[in-house]
């Protein structure tokens, strides 16, 4: 009998034991990341029938729990997702946000001083230090737009740099949670026993992984996890993994996109199948908003140069030649996707196609990028802002949104694409073309028109316009053009020349010498410039379009024009002016912020909560501890003593015998 | 509700973090004097601020460029003084060569006088502006404009006015052209000047005592019409002078309202701001010493 009290008081010794060890271990983990505290499952032993009845036979160890509850813990890494992403995205856009943060730095006063100045040039249109002043501001306007460009794609090669490292940081997770799951599953079928730390430990590198991307977590056989990625992706499985690599985009090799890899294939995942997460915080920041900054910093680059140019084109500079562009943008980028059809591929294409891109008309461009596709029969532009697809073109070249598209050698093959974007690099190659102060044109107009004293009809010209190439090759001498109605109706040039015709959206071309027949309000280009003519014509009625050589150095009529464009609405359509676009640009970038910081701030909350809630349930009390740390003691001693008794019983015993 | 000791630390940390940062943006804000730090601070506040700071500048541009017109008016102005009264001296010089009384060498004084006073004239539709541009030249500003020859002068300049933008819907001429001061609607004040020498310096006959009062008349005319025109043209000056100082009534109005809405838009209301800062400080300093309060209550200390 005393023996049996002996071994109940070992097991109830050896049981305090286990208990302050355990409580010690949580101790000891109070603030280790991802630790859940452990409790002691004791349970009575099996008690022994003794006829009478069962006498109790001490206790026993059932097993030692993490306490862990798997609801908060998926809810967890959810809400660290959705956190993570929104946080990627607000540092990003702040950094935008910050940058557009002193008044004094922005665009507006660079187009403001530039403007003013060419007002100044306009009141003083001979005084050579007001005309080398005006191109200064011209240069700092230039410095402006590329400064700022260059600032978003420092942004950009940061937005991949960190691509970069979040998709090493996801391979280097799955690696680890996967011989973790080798781990587990081997000791829990070695003994059955789960190991708790171990379990903590994957637990955490879930959490971690979830930072980085948007995980699911779905249990699998013997304590081991398989973990999703995005969309559903398996990036571990057991104790195999998938990994991501950065691959570069296929229609923008300076990009770097996300890939998952399979079995040697890689494909390349888009912004929407990769939400939440660091990754998709940056993929979403910088398809919603870097690309659409940029484009519109580009739009404003591209409309100014180019509107500014069509004026500066209409005018004579000091010397009294025609004035040539003050500013050079550069074409659309035109980016052919890499698994475009070529001599290698199947089916192979010899020639694949060049395609070439160009600004037509800056005032109906837009921000937008655009897709050119070719599905075999039909070529398809779609507007990437708003995936809005023109009808189909059976052939090109083609204008679109004031963009030209057009093959320029090679054909190509059904399927093949191009991306085209028209603004995204217009701010950084925005340059100043002209360094002598002397070819500002500031007097004009480059052409006169004017009207047989004899003309009998209504005829008259309207816009005349001196077109790009003018000051390349500008009229020697003027042209007259008579109308007669026999032998046949038309009018003749002299001298004869090239005469394009234009009417509704139809242009016709006619040989030198060639009767051109008169339509009312067509437009008539020849050479380098294009007028309309309109009204009624009568027998002999000539018109005369001259080269203004009368350059004279107080001329100031084209400088007013230029600085007039400065409040002309010469964006998106004539809906707004410069400084209008980029005060909506401004407006954009603070309400995205405002919206992200809202977000991430709730979030955040979201994710305290939940971190509090798992805490309150997984998370070590010192305070608890404490109070276990002195049951199990008071249970340690209590058993000593018990087993003090038993031994002073069998000393009894022993006793007798004397 | 259980509580880790975790989570006492987490929470009373986070709360107090973000106190701090409230702190910092209100210091940020009150050391700046500017309400809106950042664009997102206030996006519709930041891009109307955009818009007035735009607005103004351009209409301080405008304040300069009236500037510019004023003086080239002014400097039109005051040569047409100059002028008028030269003008007016040699009506009545003209009025007394007309008086038969006179000798032949009567005459010749003032035909000499008359002659100095045509090349003084020539030299004042010659006037240079301020950058050295010639006044009454149109465009070919740096082109003498009157040429003296034998009969008067002959004009080489052009006749377009060159246009300022004094405002954002007015364009105004700020100069005049040489032919349409001298020798406005074909009555050339130099012409006439240079016959009337001629006619002053001929003597007297009974044979051209009719030619020569006929002479002296059409001149009296021909230089009142002059005059006449001369007076327009300084007329037509000194409103459109009139009409800059309206204008600049009106802009420094303007440029007030802007700075108003700017301030409105952009300045800090320091009264609640540094409310906001002491209220901070308080619940601040709450924090700090409840945190410390739960966080040194320890269940080990009495064991």
């Amino acid at each position: 009998m005393a023996s049996n009290i002996l071994s109940i008081g070992k097991s109830a010794l050896a049981a305090a034991q286990v208990g302050i060890s355990t409580t010690g271990h949580n101790i000891a983990n109070a603030s280790t990341p991802g630790y859940s505290r452990q409790v002691v499952v004791q349970a009575a032993a099996q008690s022994q029938n003794f006829g009478y009845g069962y006498v109790g036979q001490g206790t026993e160890i059932a097993g030692v729990n993490r306490v862990y509850n798997d609801i908060l813990a998926a809810q967890a890494v959810r809400s660290q997702a959705t956190s993570a992403g929104i946080n990627a995205y607000q540092t990003q856009m702040s950094t935008i946000n910050d940058m557009l943060s002193n008044p004094a730095a922005g665009l507006n006063p660079a187009m403001s001083d530039f403007f003013g100045s060419m007002q100044d040039l306009s009141a003083n249109p001979s005084d050579t230090a007001t005309r080398q002043s005006m191109l200064s501001y011209t240069q700092s306007l230039a410095n402006r737009f590329q400064s700022t460009n260059n600032r978003l794609n420092e942004i950009r090669d940061g937005v991949n740099a960190q691509l970069t490292s979040s998709i090493g940081l996801v391979n280097v997770y799955a690696k680890q949670i996967a011989s973790l799951n080798d781990t587990i599953e081997k000791a829990v079928s070695a003994n059955g026993n789960t190991p708790n730390d171990l379990l903590d430990q994957r637990d955490q590198l879930v959490l971690e992984l979830s930072k980085q991307i948007k995980t699911t977590v779905v249990p699998q056989g013997q304590g081991s996890y398989n973990i999703y990625i995005g969309n559903g992706m398996p990036l571990v499985v057991g104790k195999d993994t998938f990994s991501l690599v950065p691959a570069a985009s296929p229609t923008d090799p300076s990009r770097v996109e996300v890939a998952y890899q399979t079995s040697g294939k890689t494909t390349v995942l888009g912004a929407n199948s990769l939400p939440g997460g660091a990754i998709g915080g940056l993929l979403q920041f910088r398809a919603e908003s870097l690309d659409t900054i940029q484009n519109q910093i580009g739009q404003l680059a591209t409309v100014l140069a180019e509107t500014f140019n069509a004026q500066h084109s209409q005018g004579l500079d000091k010397n009294g030649n025609p004035g040539g562009p003050l500013f050079s943008i550069p074409n659309p980028t035109v980016n052919a996707n890499s698994n475009n059809s070529g001599p290698t591929t199947i089916p192979s294409n010899a020639t694949p196609a060049v395609v070439s891109s160009k600004v037509e008309d800056a005032r109906a461009l837009t921000a937008s990028d655009y897709r050119l596709e070719y599905d075999g029969t039909n070529y398809k532009i779609t507007r990437l802002s708003d995936l809005s697809a023109f009808p189909p073109f059976s052939s090109l070249p083609q204008t679109v949104d004031g963009v030209s598209f057009k093959i320029d050698s090679g054909s190509m093959l059904a399927g093949d694409n191009f991306l085209i974007k028209p603004t995204q690099n217009a701010a950084a190659l925005f340059k100043v073309a002209i360094t002598n102060p002397d070819k500002l044109a500031v007097g004009g107009p480059a052409l006169t028109s004017s009207e047989g004293a004899g003309n009998t009809g209504t005829g008259t010209i309207t816009a005349l316009v001196a077109g790009s190439g003018y000051a390349a090759s500008p009229l020697s001498a003027p042209f007259t053009m008579t109308y007669n109605t026999l032998p046949s109706a038309g009018l003749s040039f002299t001298p004869s020349q090239t005469v394009v015709v234009t009417s509704g959206a139809i242009s016709t071309t006619y040989a030198p010498g060639d009767l051109v027949p008169y339509t009312n309000g067509a437009t008539i280009t020849i050479a380098n410039s294009s007028f309309t003519l309109s009204g009624t014509l009568s027998d002999g009625d000539n018109f005369t379009v001259a080269p203004n050589t009368s350059g004279a150095p107080g001329d100031n009529r084209n400088g007013l024009l230029l600085a007039g464009l400065q409040s002309e609405k010469t964006l998106n359509g004539g809906k707004n002016s410069y400084s209008d676009a980029f005060g909506q640009l401004v407006n954009g970038v603070g309400n995205k912020t405002r919206e992200l910081n809202v977000l991430s701030t709730s979030e955040a909350q979201v994710l305290e909560q939940i971190t509090a809630a798992v805490q309150s349930e997984s998370g070590v009390n010192l305070d608890e501890e404490a109070t276990n740390l002195i049951r199990y003691q008071q249970a340690y001693q209590a058993a000593g003593k018990m087993m003090q008794i038993a031994s002073q019983l069998f000393d009894v015993l022993l006793q007798l015998g004397n | 509700m259980r509580i880790s000791t975790n989570t006492i630390y987490q929470s009373g940390i986070s709360k107090i973090s973000q106190l701090q940062s409230e702190q910092v943006k209100l210091q940020q804000q009150i050391s700046t004097g500017r309400r809106i730090a950042s664009p997102s601070d206030d996006p519709v506040g930041s891009a109307r601020a955009l818009e007035v700071s735009h607005a103004q500048s351009i209409n301080a541009k405008f304040a300069d460029t009236r500037q510019t017109a004023q003086l080239k008016l002014n400097t039109i102005e005051s040569s047409l003084t100059s002028l008028t009264s030269m003008m007016i001296s040699t009506q009545s010089s003209l009025v007394s060569a007309g008086n038969a009384t006179l000798s032949d060498q009567e005459r010749q004084f003032i035909a000499t006088e008359l002659s100095g006073t045509l090349e003084a004239m020539i030299g004042l539709a010659n006037t240079k502006d301020a950058a050295g541009n010639y006044l009454y030249a149109g465009f070919k500003t740096d082109t003498k404009p009157f040429v003296a020859n034998a009969s008067g002068a002959s004009y080489a300049g052009d006749s377009n006015s060159q246009l300022l933008q004094v405002d954002t819907q007015r364009q105004m001429a700020i100069n005049v052209t040489g032919d349409n001061v001298f020798q406005a609607g074909g009555n050339d004040i130099f012409a006439t000047i240079s016959n009337l020498v001629t006619l002053l310096n001929t003597p007297l006959t009974a044979a051209n005592q009719a030619a020569f009062s006929a002479g002296i008349s059409t001149g009296i005319g021909s230089m009142q019409t002059g005059l006449d025109n001369v007076l327009n043209v300084r007329a037509a000056v000194g409103s459109k002078l009139n009409e800059l100082d309206t204008l600049d009534t009106a802009g420094a109005d303007r440029d007030l309202q802007y700075s108003k809405s700017l301030s409105e838009l952009q300045d800090l209301d320091y009264a609640s701001a540094l409310s906001d800062l002491s209220k901070n400080q308080t619940i601040m300093e709450a924090a700090q010493k409840s945190f410390v309060a739960t966080t040194s209550l320890s269940l080990f200390d009495f064991i």
